[in-house]
């Protein structure tokens, strides 16, 4: 994309300046020294690191994990190969004919291409060794010349594969054949009223467009960002809410410092969450190459970087307050009322979103939600799906979700800074704002002894 | 390795509570220092206050003179009295992680959390989950936390809490030892009689305020005269409540302790015994520390 320029100097002098004011404290004379000396303690991040490679470890090492990738996966799998499957381009029919001639082998080959299928043609002797073959599954289908079709199974009208649509071809056509002829119609006039089609209804409003492969991308795409951002933040909440259940704590706020704690918790289980994100998104994208799949053709690929990007905004948006309200329980119970208020901006996103998607225009509703930090990671994505995305307009959205973020995050550790150590209940917001005593301070506990 | 841990006018008020008021002691380096008092006493306050993790209306903590802060409290080590790990973590990979956050190499934190286990006996529990340990054990574990980083302080509430007699063993041993080390070590315990064992000095507290400090030795000879007296028949000492100038201050096991001041004649004390029955005991001494503390917060 255009911005990874921009984000790569942005990096860059973040890192500078880093490097800079650690040199200025008194670190190590040269920065590279000071860099050589963190890779070999593998400190190269600090406290924050340290925190956020030990959320990564064990939430990868956890049975939980490891359960829940493999069910994404096969979800993901299922949604790109089962649509290849149902359109059956490299299905071959075996069709036997009985009492054939070159008129009908000419014809059944013209309408399994129309059918989007190969077919391999069968003479047979009689209809009773054809009916066997049927049987004995040798074949799928039989046509006998003088006016019968067999197959093994009934065919459903709601079956869109390219088998039964070629049944269906197959039947109609021959049967208009068999009206043409009885109707007395020279092969032209026959002809010309093969072709006839309905005349064109014109609305006044447009109607429903038939969906196309970014559409159909970005409809996946919301429904990943949902699935993965409820899992992780709901990791988020209820890791925080375990470290204050469990009093660790108060052991690591010894000695780093509430912000450091938060920061890599939220970092580790982000980068699990993206790291998690992006393997579905590579495995779909290979295996809808291995197949086929419309996934991965077109412009596809750009909603799948939206996608991806707006699953890191719409995680570093929402994990800050998931992380502050974790630290207001010490329960399960606790933790459950305080989820349901929390996920209803992120269910309205959601929603919004994929009605969008399904109904295949993108409401006023969407555009306006695609502006506004806690729904943009649904709405940005699929407007980028519709095409009706310019990069500034992702650019502008981004910026607003940053800002909004970088605030919600030094509300939040505020929130965690007083909430984190109180223990023997549930932690009201009110209870937060500090007395007159604790106002020089900024800092409210309850007593301890 | 020596310094010195001055606590200097601790104040914290929560809302109408005062929890701490103008609290001063100091924990020299080179002895384990009990702090003692009653349950509310602001015990755990104080110690939460050492490490930042409660803030003061007044007061300062120091460390060799100098204000603590956040690089210092890296190298003091923390037991708070609700017991804190990560209950699905390994072992030996939890020691270890919280000695890297008290900024030690991956390779020595590992090497230090080894060497702690075994020092603690709990190494063949190094690659169990924390969940799975005995409370004792995990009690171990949460020392060996502590005393990761080889810290210079040692702060720990209630470090012998629920323990077995064999881990009260192993632990008082390492406080001791740590002690010698030069490291400034400061627990609270309600165990008055493992502290007077492994205390030289002690500090007593009460409504947040202190009442008694000093070495134990120099809390037990001061004050009143002691006498313990045994008499056969009389297990409840009542021969002894009404003699002028003289306070029943404990009666354990057949043995009153008694309070003698001034007015007091230890003749009349052993008159009024030997009428009661057979005098088995009767022997001057030093106050016990339970007697020390008692008195210190008029309970």
């Amino acid at each position: 994309m255009k911005a990874l320029p921009v984000i790569l100097a942005v990096l860059a002098v973040v890192v500078v300046v880093r490097l800079v004011l650690l040199r200025k404290r008194g670190s190590p004379a040269s920065p590279l020294r000071w860099l050589a000396a963190r890779v070999r303690g593998r400190r190269l991040f600090g406290d924050t690191g340290l925190v956020a490679w030990r959320e990564i470890r064990e939430r990868v090492r956890s049975r939980m994990f490891r359960v829940v990738t493999v069910i994404l996966l096969a979800v993901v799998g299922a949604a790109v190969v089962i649509p290849t499957i149902h359109s059956g381009t490299t299905q071959s029919e075996r069709v036997g004919v009985v009492a054939g001639s070159a008129s009908l082998t000419a014809e059944l080959r013209a309408l399994a291409r129309s059918a989007g299928t190969t077919v391999q043609l069968v003479g047979e002797p009689g209809l009773a060794q054809a009916r066997a073959a049927l049987g004995s599954g040798r074949l799928d289908m039989v046509v006998d010349g003088t006016g019968k079709i067999l197959v093994e199974n009934p065919v459903s009208a709601s079956d869109t594969s390219a088998g039964a649509r070629y049944v269906r071809e197959v039947s109609l056509s021959l049967g208009e054949q068999r009206a043409f002829a009885r109707a007395g119609l020279t092969p032209g006039q026959a002809a010309i009223v093969a072709t006839a089609g309905p005349l064109p209804v014109e609305s006044l409003k447009p109607g429903k467009a038939p969906r196309t492969t970014t559409e159909a991308t970005a409809l996946l795409g919301v429904i990943l960002i949902f699935v993965v951002l409820t899992q992780y933040l709901t990791w988020t909440l209820m890791g925080v809410m375990e470290e204050k259940a469990s009093r660790v704590v108060e052991v690591l706020l010894a000695t780093v410092r509430p912000i450091q704690l938060l920061a890599g918790k939220v970092i580790g289980i982000g980068a699990v969450a993206l790291a998690q994100a992006a393997s579905l998104v590579a495995f779909a994208l290979v295996l809808g190459e291995a197949v086929g799949s419309s996934l991965v053709h077109g412009a596809a690929p750009l909603v799948v970087a939206a996608t991806l990007v707006w699953l890191v905004l719409g995680y570093a948006f929402y994990s800050w307050v998931y992380a502050a309200a974790g630290s207001l329980a010490e329960r399960q119970d606790q933790v459950q009322s305080l989820a349901l208020p929390l996920s209803a901006p992120l269910i309205l996103g959601y929603i919004v979103s994929l009605i969008g998607v399904s109904s295949g225009n993108a409401s006023l509703l969407v555009k306006v939600l695609a502006y506004l930090p806690p729904t943009a990671p649904f709405a940005m994505p699929t407007l980028v799906g519709f095409g009706e995305a310019t990069w500034w307009q992702f650019l502008l959205s981004a910026a607003a979700c940053l800002a909004c973020t970088a605030a919600v995050a030094v509300v939040a550790a505020r929130v965690y800074r007083a909430a984190v150590l109180r223990t023997g209940g549930r932690v009201r917001l009110r209870e937060l704002v500090p007395a007159p005593s604790d106002a020089a301070t900024g800092r409210v506990t309850r007593p301890a002894s | 390795m020596g310094g010195l841990l001055e606590l200097d006018g601790l104040t914290r008020r929560f809302g109408v509570v005062t929890a701490l008021d103008r609290l001063s002691f100091s924990v020299p380096s080179g002895q384990v220092v009990g702090f003692l008092g009653p349950n509310g006493a602001g015990k755990t306050t104080t110690m939460r206050a050492v490490f930042g993790l409660t803030d003061l209306d007044a007061g300062s903590v120091r460390w060799n003179g100098a204000p603590v802060g956040p690089a210092e409290r890296r190298r003091f080590g923390y037991m708070p009295e609700e017991r804190g790990l990560y209950p699905s973590m390994l072992v030996a990979e939890e020691i270890e992680y919280l000695g890297r956050l008290h900024g030690m190499g991956a390779t020595d934190a590992a090497s230090a959390a080894r060497s702690w286990l075994k020092r603690l006996d709990v190494a063949d529990r190094a690659g169990s989950k924390v969940e799975s340990l005995s409370h004792g054990n995990q009690q171990r574990v949460q020392l060996a936390a502590a005393l990761v980083h080889d810290p210079e302080v040692l702060v720990l509430d209630e470090p012998l809490a629920g323990l077995d007699p064999a881990g009260i063993d192993v632990i008082g041993q390492v406080l001791v030892e740590q002690a010698h080390a030069g490291r400034c070590v400061l627990f609270s315990s309600h165990q008055l009689d493992l502290v007077e064992d492994l205390c030289e000095s002690v500090a007593i507290i009460d409504h947040g305020r202190l009442v008694a400090s000093g070495t134990v030795d120099e809390l037990a000879t001061k004050g009143a005269r002691r006498l313990a007296v045994r008499v056969d028949g009389d297990r409840q000492a009542t021969w002894a409540r009404a003699l002028p100038g003289v306070t029943v201050s404990e009666v354990q096991g057949g043995e009153v302790r008694l309070v003698l001041d001034d007015s007091a004649d230890s003749d009349v004390v052993l008159d009024a015994a030997r009428a009661a029955g057979r005098v088995t005991e009767f022997v001057f001494g030093r106050r016990r520390l339970s007697e020390v503390f008692r008195e210190a917060v008029n309970r």
